[in-house]
């Protein structure tokens, strides 16, 4: 809703979304840069908007119905950081392969064991 | 109500991840109707590096973010030299877009070998060699047929979508952060933004083939009005930056003073954007009291561009698929990261 007063306000141009974890056991942001395209603007000016969101259960409704640019955005910040969002049409992963486990840019995130070619001994 | 179930029966063919047309790996399913396409998906992820993780552990020297959080004076040479080489990586890239789209199209046309020594020269044998193009290619009624109508994307609909650069251009929009922001010593120079209505492929290639006309302008005007000399090479470059913020303010310590100055970044977070050739670049900095990023963004242009491709596909010829995900041109290195 917030999202829809910032729309009718002008800001047209969300121009990038980003997650990232606030502090290791803490909270998840999800940040939205705005701004606003027209023609003949000087200095546009911009807003930057954080959602927090518990580390536990993370869901913030999703803002691809406001501005459809938020599409591909929103699944990298689910794949990456695990913030799933509401009524998002089509939430899967993105850049890892579909059955992986884990939110790899969380703070907390171990990868998993890669098995290198070891000397025999 | 009920849905009716199709009666024609739809094909999935699968686009699988490696094109002959050379655009990366991206992988596409295909819903087709005979030679219509009714739905595609694209699928990502086949280049992915995980370049933002390794990012938080490195010291990354990028001058653009650094400069505006500490504000450290470029000196004015610098950035005319800068303007220089980005405008020059701007044509180098928009070439580079330009061959594999054109033999899509089925015209062979070569990309100019041209890079002498001194610029001026290359600029004017450019100059000739793009209108030889011009003629070539512009007035092509093959060509024409193929990429005229195609793929149309109105203004509101690219503002809604994200898109940037020469794709938002092409639909009627004059946004160019370069005459936006005023970064970085453009305003110096007499030059247009490159535009167009239609906002179907046609108007893209028309507006990267301005861009590099535009592009051989500026470089032009830089090279005549270049302060202190000739051309020199980038390492005074890095001697002028490491000289001049003895007068910084407190936040800021050089570690060491030798090749590579590493920086104790303060607890801000910072957006600084680009306007790269294929749209808007921007990255994301969150620093805290360590030299080590917390989190780096890259907003890269090609991602964001590419989930208009779905909705520009429906009801084109099969075809056309190739053509229209030239004309958003995409690297998948920097989609994936």
């Amino acid at each position: 809703s917030t999202a829809v007063i910032l729309y009718v306000y002008g800001y047209n141009y969300l121009r990038s979304q980003c997650a990232y974890d606030v502090a290791p056991g803490g909270l998840l942001a999800s940040v939205y840069h705005l701004t606003r395209i027209e023609y003949g603007i000087d200095q546009p000016e911009e807003v930057c908007i954080k959602v927090f969101a518990p580390r536990k259960k993370p869901r913030i409704p999703s803002v691809f119905w406001v501005w459809k640019s938020a599409d591909f955005q929103e699944r990298e910040s689910y794949d990456m950081l695990g913030i799933s969002y509401d009524k998002h049409p089509r939430l899967k992963r993105i850049l890892m392969p579909e059955s992986w486990i884990g939110w790899p840019l969380r703070k907390d995130y171990i990868a998993p064991n890669f098995y290198e070619i070891q000397d025999a001994h | 109500m009920n849905v009716p179930s199709p009666k024609k029966d739809l094909m999935i063919v699968n686009m699988g991840p490696q094109h002959p047309s050379m655009h990366g790996v991206l992988r596409l399913i295909v819903t087709l109707d005979g030679e219509d396409v009714i739905d595609c998906e694209p699928i990502l992820g086949y280049l992915h590096r995980g370049m933002e993780k390794i990012g938080e552990n490195r010291t990354i020297i990028q001058y653009l973010p650094y400069e505006q959080l500490g504000n450290i004076q470029v000196p004015k040479r610098a950035s005319y030299i800068r303007v220089i080489l980005l405008e020059l990586s701007r044509i180098a890239s928009h070439l580079l877009w330009l061959g594999p789209f054109m033999a899509d199209i089925g015209v062979a046309a070569d990309l100019p070998h041209g890079w002498i020594d001194k610029c001026l020269d290359f600029c004017d044998y450019f100059l000739t060699r793009v209108t030889e193009y011009q003629k070539l290619i512009t007035r092509n009624p093959i060509f024409l047929e193929r990429v005229e109508g195609v793929g149309i994307v109105g203004a509101e609909e690219a503002i809604n979508w994200g898109l940037s650069g020469p794709m938002l251009r092409a639909s009627g929009v004059q946004w160019d952060l370069r005459k936006v922001d005023h970064y970085e010593s453009y305003d110096e120079f007499d030059w247009e933004v490159p535009w167009q209505k239609e906002g179907d492929s046609l108007a893209r290639y028309l507006v990267r083939i301005g861009e590099m006309t535009e592009s051989i302008k500026i470089i032009q005007q830089a090279l005549e009005r270049i302060p202190g000399g000739p051309y020199e090479n980038l390492e005074t470059r890095h001697f002028d930056r490491e000289r001049d913020p003895e007068w910084d303010d407190f936040e800021y310590r050089f570690i060491s003073k030798k090749t590579s100055p590493t920086f104790e970044l303060p607890k801000q977070e910072l957006y600084v954007r680009v306007e790269a050739p294929k749209g808007e670049l921007g990255i994301f900095l969150i620093g805290d009291q360590s030299s080590f990023p917390w989190r780096w963004k890259i907003r890269p242009p090609g991602f964001i561009n590419l989930q208009i491709l779905p909705q520009l596909i429906k009801r084109m010829k099969l075809a056309d698929i190739m053509t229209i995900l030239g004309s958003i041109d995409i690297i998948m290195g920097e989609v994936d990261r």
